[in-house]
């Protein structure tokens, strides 16, 4: 019993980590917060989920429309963080709050509080492997999610801009001084953003139901997930992710599903008061 | 027996030594200056005797009690005060508000600040020359306003002993004149002053004894002539000048 | 010649910004006069007050630089503590409300102990996640709480005898707005008072550079947890006087998003570091929002909220109470202005 629930969370949290890529990256390069950022995907969500539905294209298609949509999107958001004044981490936050609220109303205008799912039927049949049944839902989440950040792990290691971007967000200020243009990073970072959660968005909306305020848990998600990487490790992420998920299928095995949304709360507020000045952990002199 | 006492006083910020094993005494009623080039410790000193930071070793005597561990709410009742040198203003309350801000503190906990705190934050702001200022926001206030705010801030805690952080600092020949004027009154007060100068424009004019540290080390220590003397001075300050393109 | 320019049009905003609150403050006096053909305008300036003074008593932690993403915290807890005691015990509202204040100032120590040693962001962060604390136990303890059924028939307030008078709460929506507007005015008073005492300069100071205020004797921490505790109880107490006026809670309600959004909205928006802006704000927003968005837009009318909070933070951090009001903030006047 114990393994199927190990499976599920692995799968869950790799699942968890791709939808937080894109929030990390954009504070990584900018320091900013986007607590939109689960009202984006949610919408990629229901871009996907609209396409799919009133023109029957195959979800492998809605993709590039989610990416689309959530690059104009991040492109505004980038436009408006850059008014931000001082103190940018906690403004970002606020004005962010407020763009989650003006997405969910637009959402809540144009697709209804009714709850949707974009069900994709193979997904739910599956097979079993040395006694642990797996769903091809769940290899292809697992896949998906592996493979995207598989992806990006290469765009930083091995691009140009992804050196850029990784420098930038090790030391601004060194990056900087190396004739990397800062603030043209973070525009980068919001568009790769972007496209992360373009990629996840469709995903998300075939694992959960998609409902305007279906966004803050995301965002939860992502900010833990984040706090707990520290700045700038992939692999932090991945492991994030993973212990996200763990926690929260053994808490759903032992205890029930009400109280997995207690899990990233309590793993978030534990990072946070081991490191109570934040995870860049500047000590002012 | 010394007002304040250092001994074998040292902070380490990871495998940097910003203070290395100083030991230094200040008596009653002087006026110490504290020189040295950027970057020698003068405010990492301070943090450490205001109880900000934590030494990674030695201890910090205030009137034969031992202070060195003491939060800086405690330091600030037994009767140390300092300015910054960065001023840190209160930005949005107004010039008399940040004043009134420095009394009500140190004293017995009152619900609401009294006539008299009023009364004392006025004096004080005539004292420092910006008594007209008392109800504009203090972040609308001009550098050499601010210091002057800062400096009566921190007298109005009513300090024995009170650390000035370049009070002085880019001011013009005729403000630092009348500076001179005001630490010279403060003393009369009876508070006994040590006193950040970096460019010495300050403590050449009114310091009793100097006190120079360079790389966190204590170079020199004695009268302002003997000090300025001091080839360990001279070469800590003229040194870095000369390196410089 | 421009410094009396200045001074000529400083003067007029603030004329101006007297006389708005002077003619604010009669029309909510005369308000159920006003409106006493309509029931729903009635309801929503109640409403609207409530909104009030959670804004209140959200700034009363505003003040100190905090930003709190996490009252629906103390909305909730003080909503389901007197919500239960009034049903278990049989009190009466006027006694559960307060003592579900008190359960929300509990819970405020728990969240200050894990938040209140982080700053800024990481201090919102933190109180944004805390809320699912108190929503995931109330939800999960059934026996208590009946999950998230929610709890049906709450009593309302009842009656109050004074010699030959009696006011029925239950029979006159008006008696329920004075009531309601009598509670903003004393928390606004009350806040008015914090404001100018050594409490509101201590929490100024922390805001503006908690360093110095270190510096001059104020015990930083002490204060932000003082200041947190009695915007707790506060907000614990409207919870509380919601519980009693719908007379059905649920968890996903009374702890939603909404509830921590709206008087950060209305403190932001209004001015944080104004006495009275946070409650104009929410005075002017919801009414506004009420009679001209929900009719035009019955699903998402409440994009105006969010629309208000992105403006105001990026144009006019001071909020537009404190816009107007620039220049006469000062609380402690010398002898010589007076």
């Amino acid at each position: 019993m114990w393994t199927s629930v190990f499976v599920s969370g692995i799968v869950l949290g790799s699942f968890y980590t791709l939808i937080s890529l894109g929030f990390a990256l954009i504070f990584g390069a900018t320091h900013t917060f986007n607590l939109a950022h689960g009202e984006l995907l949610v919408l990629a969500g229901y871009v996907a989920y609209w396409l799919w539905k009133a023109f029957g294209l195959s979800l492998l298609f809605t993709f590039p429309a989610a990416v689309v949509v959530a690059l104009l999107l991040c492109f505004v958001l980038q436009r408006l963080f850059s008014l931000l004044s001082e103190p940018r981490e906690l403004n970002s936050i606020v004005v962010s709050f407020g763009i989650a609220i003006l997405l969910q109303n637009g959402m809540l205008f144009c697709f209804s509080g009714d709850y949707r799912l974009i069900r994709v039927p193979v997904l739910n049949q599956g097979f079993h492997l040395h006694q642990i049944y797996l769903s091809y839902g769940q290899v292809a989440l697992l896949a998906l999610s592996l493979l995207v950040i598989a992806l990006l792990y290469l765009l930083m290691r091995h691009t140009y801009v992804g050196k850029a971007l990784r420098a930038t967000i090790q030391d601004r200020e060194a990056a900087s001084l190396a004739g990397i243009n800062v603030s043209g990073m973070g525009v980068v970072a919001f568009g790769i953003g972007a496209v992360l959660i373009g990629l996840a968005g469709p995903l998300y909306g075939c694992i959960h139901y998609l409902y305007p305020t279906a966004g803050p848990q995301a965002t939860l998600l992502a900010i833990t997930i984040t706090i707990f990487a520290g700045i700038g490790r992939l692999r932090g992420l991945i492991l994030g992710g993973w212990v996200l998920g763990l926690a929260e299928s053994a808490t759903v095995f032992l205890w029930g599903a009400s109280w997995r949304e207690l899990v990233s709360t309590i793993i978030l507020l534990t990072v946070l008061a081991l490191r109570p000045h934040g995870i860049l952990g500047r000590d002012e002199r | 027996m010394p007002f304040l006492r250092l001994e074998v006083l040292s902070k380490k910020f990871g495998d940097f030594w910003a203070l290395r094993e100083i030991d230094f005494s200040i008596n009653e009623g002087e006026i110490v200056g504290l020189v040295g080039p950027n970057g020698a410790g003068k405010t990492t000193l301070f943090n450490l005797i205001t109880g900000r930071y934590r030494p990674s070793r030695g201890k910090v005597l205030f009137r034969d009690q031992e202070i060195t561990y003491c939060k800086p709410h405690e330091i600030r009742k037994l009767g140390i005060s300092r300015t910054f040198q960065s001023c840190r203003p209160f930005a949005k309350m107004t010039t008399l508000e940040n004043v009134i801000a420095g009394r009500v503190f140190s004293g017995k906990f009152r619900l609401f600040p009294q006539r008299i705190d009023i009364d004392t934050a006025e004096e004080l702001l005539e004292l420092v020359g910006i008594a007209h200022k008392a109800q504009t926001p203090a972040g609308d206030l001009t550098l050499s306003e601010q210091r002057r705010l800062d400096l009566a801030r921190a007298l109005a805690t009513q300090p024995r002993l009170l650390l000035l952080d370049e009070v002085a600092a880019g001011f013009s020949p005729v403000a630092v004149k009348q500076a001179v004027e005001l630490v010279r009154r403060v003393q009369q007060k009876g508070v006994t002053l040590l006193i950040i100068d970096h460019f010495l424009t300050l403590s050449l004019r009114v310091s009793d004894r100097l006190f120079a540290l360079d790389h966190g080390e204590k170079v020199a220590e004695g009268t302002p002539q003997e000090v300025m003397r001091n080839r360990e001075v001279i070469r800590a300050y003229l040194g870095m000048r000369h390196e410089e393109p | 010649m421009r410094g009396t320019k200045t001074t000529k049009r400083r003067h007029q905003e603030l004329r101006l910004a007297d006389s708005i609150l002077l003619l604010g403050f009669v029309f909510l006096l005369l308000l159920p006069v006003l409106a006493r053909d309509s029931d729903y305008v009635l309801q929503v300036f109640t409403h609207a007050v409530l909104l009030a003074t959670l804004a209140l008593a959200w700034n009363i932690l505003g003040v100190s630089g905090s930003i709190s993403l996490g009252h629906a915290a103390f909305f909730g807890v003080g909503a389901y503590g007197s919500a239960l005691l009034s049903l278990n015990f049989g009190f009466s509202p006027w006694l559960t409300v307060p003592l579900g204040g008190l359960v929300a100032t509990v819970v405020a120590t728990l969240m200050g102990l894990i938040c209140l040693r982080l700053r800024g962001a990481y201090f919102a962060l933190a109180t944004l996640a805390f809320v699912e604390i108190p929503k995931v136990i109330t939800d999960n303890w059934d026996g208590l709480t009946k999950g998230s059924l929610g709890l049906v028939g709450l009593p309302g307030f009842t009656a109050l005898r004074l010699g030959r008078y009696s006011v029925d709460f239950g029979a006159s929506p008006a008696a329920v707005y004075y009531l309601v507007l009598c509670s903003a005015l004393l928390l606004a008073s009350l806040v008015a008072l914090i404001f100018r005492s050594n409490l509101g300069l201590a929490l100024q100071a922390i805001r503006e550079e908690e360093v110095a205020a270190e510096a001059v004797g104020v015990q930083v921490q002490r204060y932000r947890l003082l200041s947190l505790l009695v915007s707790g109880f506060f907000t614990g107490v409207v919870g509380g006087c919601y519980a009693h006026l719908i007379r059905y809670i649920e968890p996903g309600l009374v702890y939603g998003i909404h509830f921590s959004a709206v008087p950060m909205i209305f403190a932001i928006c209004g001015g944080r570091f104004t006495i009275l802006g946070p409650a104009l704000a929410a005075l002017i927003l919801y009414p506004v929002d009420q009679f001209i968005f929900h009719p035009l837009l019955p699903a998402g009318h409440q994009f105006l909220y969010g629309a208000v909070i992105i403006v105001a933070v990026l144009f006019m951090p001071s909020g537009f109470w404190g816009h107007l009001r620039k220049g006469q903030f000062a609380l402690l006047k010398t002898r010589s202005v007076e």
